[in-house]
């Protein structure tokens, strides 16, 4: 079994978010493996661990090769190989870009099975899974939580409004996935070392249509003050405060 | 003349709330098509707040399939000179806004917190950014809940989709509900919160869900409880979890690290309930409690049960 894993580079949740002229300054970001694409792999590896077969990360990213060690990292994890399609002026929020490229990567590797992560957590418009899936003419579950293989078919239990969506599926499918869907491995020190030997390209790509609409302005939300500390003698004293507060003041209860 | 298409969601023998305050939203910026797909879901279909409404009611889009409603949606588009499409940024609308975009080659806005003719605002970073923009070529955009009201529905023309059906290869088995009475995080007016404060998850049962449940709220997570497992997933809120924009939020027992703060600082009022009084929680709260969490929580439930 072929299993393509998409793997994004976001900021690091810790980023300091700062506007210069309508744009967040982007230059001092450190990228870490988006999480939820995490347990994708951890995904791709136990299926070909049951099955058999081989997972190939796709990652799209710039030239900066500051992430390859933590794509390594994914590699120590079971993955058998990582593509990386490195585009000048890469931007994480062009979803139709983006799916484009990988699309076309994807279809030379003949996967049965594509997982991503639900969302990345930079731009959070979970539109690429759904998307690469559209390009290659398959169908998608997004947001899944539980994912099993039994023989030709999957079956997946997605997260809706209120419960579990479960949904059956010939291959190939492209299955996106939430943070339940497995528990990642620590790799151990001798998969750490394996993983420097693992097949690594690089290649270069370059955008070919251009769908995606242009953010004009970027600013950060109005800072909320820190409110009202209450007061008050016991327990009760503060509880009829906050609830005075929150009928007369917000008019939220 | 073009128009808007707005794609309503049933839920049962009514339209979603989120789904009239599209609806509202369209209505602002030009001619409003309301499209809902489903099974028996004319009822439901026939409130929606759009001067037109097509109804695809049919065995075979029983459960949502992003195939199957992309389809459909496409060739509504092309019928009825369409140049946006705006839905509410459910879990179906944020799978199906993106591979329809894909479909038509149009640009996508995922869960807007501000949509109109002057443009539309989404969050980047957990909501840490804002990011506006003015597309002048034609997009799909989810809404996200509780950013506008509710349109009231009208008796506009009714119409049924005479179109083609695709088959698809997947197939939905069954639908297992969440546990009865659970108000859906996403969904509700009020959240109440707990986190690592309170100690282990029994006190998770005592304290957070009867709250929740008194107050008809969505009962919430931090991430290190999920972590710990003492409650799934689907409950947390945060960078890596849901995002909520209800009327209230309660955060008890919470520190408010960064990641936490990005998934709840939209909401409209902000109760913290924390021991510490330098918890970074305080610095978002519009009131903030600094006790502990075991001798405010009872009281709190017990004033508002009555
Ligand atoms: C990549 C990444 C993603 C993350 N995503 C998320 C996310 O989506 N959501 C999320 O929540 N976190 C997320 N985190 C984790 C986050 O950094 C914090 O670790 C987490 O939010 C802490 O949870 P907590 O507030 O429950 O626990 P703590 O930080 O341990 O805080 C517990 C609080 O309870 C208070 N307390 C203790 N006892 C009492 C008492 N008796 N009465 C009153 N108060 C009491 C303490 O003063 C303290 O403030 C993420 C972290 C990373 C690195």
């Amino acid at each position: 079994m072929n299993i393509a894993v998409l793997i994004k580079m976001v900021p690091d949740t810790e980023s300091r978010l700062e506007i210069v002229d309508g744009k967040v300054k982007e230059d001092a970001f450190k990228y870490m493996v988006n999480p939820y694409d995490e347990f994708a792999v951890e995904q791709a590896v136990q299926f070909k661990e049951s099955v058999g077969g081989k997972v190939t990360l796709v990652c799209l990213f710039s030239d900066n090769p500051g992430i390859d060690t933590d794509l390594r990292k994914m590699m120590a994890i079971g993955a058998d190989e990582a593509v990386v399609l490195r585009q000048e002026g890469y931007r994480g929020d062009k979803p139709s870009t983006n799916s484009k490229i990988l699309a076309e990567a994807i279809k030379e590797l003949n996967a049965d099975l594509v997982i991503g992560g639900v969302q990345g957590i930079d731009y959070y418009q979970g539109a690429t899974g759904p998307m690469v899936a559209h390009h290659l003419n398959i169908p998608h579950i997004s947001g899944v939580t539980k994912l099993e293989l039994n023989g030709e078919k999957i079956t997946a239990k997605r997260q809706i409004e209120g419960g579990l969506q479960i949904i059956e599926s010939t291959l190939p499918v492209l299955v996106t996935a939430q943070k339940d869907m497995t528990k990642v491995r620590f790799p151990a020190l001798k998969d750490i070392m394996m993983s420097k030997r693992k097949s690594f390209e690089n290649r270069s790509v370059s955008a070919s249509e251009e769908n995606d609409v242009e953010t004009i302005e970027c600013s950060l939300p109005p800072a909320r003050d820190g409110g009202l500390i209450i007061d008050g003698e016991s327990p009760e004293e503060k509880v009829d405060k906050l609830l005075e507060k929150l009928k007369m003041e917000a008019k939220v209860l | 003349m073009s128009s808007i298409l707005v794609i309503g969601e049933a839920d049962g023998k009514e339209i979603k709330n989120i789904s009239q305050q599209v609806s509202a939203v369209a209505a602002g910026m030009g001619d409003v098509v309301g499209l809902v797909m489903g099974k028996n879901i004319s009822d439901a279909g026939m409130k929606l707040a759009t001067a037109k409404i097509i109804l695809a009611d049919d065995d075979k889009l029983e459960y949502y399939d992003p195939v199957k409603f992309t389809s459909v949606v496409s060739q509504i588009v092309e019928q009825n000179n369409i140049t946006k499409i705006l839905m509410g940024a459910t879990t179906m609308g944020k799978d199906l806004g993106p591979r329809i975009a894909a479909e038509l080659r149009w640009g996508y806005l995922g869960d807007c917190l501000e949509a109109g003719s002057e443009g539309f605002v989404r969050p980047a970073f957990a909501g840490k950014v804002l990011a506006r923009s003015n597309p002048e070529g034609s997009v799909v955009v989810s809404i996200r809940n509780n950013a506008y009201p509710a349109g009231e529905s009208w008796s506009g023309s009714v119409e049924n989709f005479s179109g083609n059906i695709p088959d698809s290869t997947t197939n939905t088995i069954s639908i297992e509900k969440g546990g009865s009475g659970t108000v859906e995080l996403t969904e509700a007016n009020i959240v109440v919160s707990g986190g690592r404060g309170l100690e282990n998850p029994e006190n998770y049962d005592e304290h957070i869900r009867p709250l929740a449940s008194v107050l008809n709220a969505a009962a919430g997570a931090s991430r290190a409880i999920v972590d710990a497992g003492w409650v799934s997933h689907s409950h947390q809120v945060g960078q890596t979890g849901k995002t909520v924009t209800p009327d209230l939020y309660f955060a008890i027992g919470i520190s408010g690290a960064i990641q936490h703060l990005g998934g709840m600082s939209g909401s409209k009022c902000i109760v913290a309930i924390n021991k510490d009084p330098d918890a970074p929680i305080f610095k978002v709260a519009d009131y903030g409690i600094i006790a502990n969490l075991f001798d405010i929580v009872p009281v709190l439930k017990s004033k508002l049960s009555n």
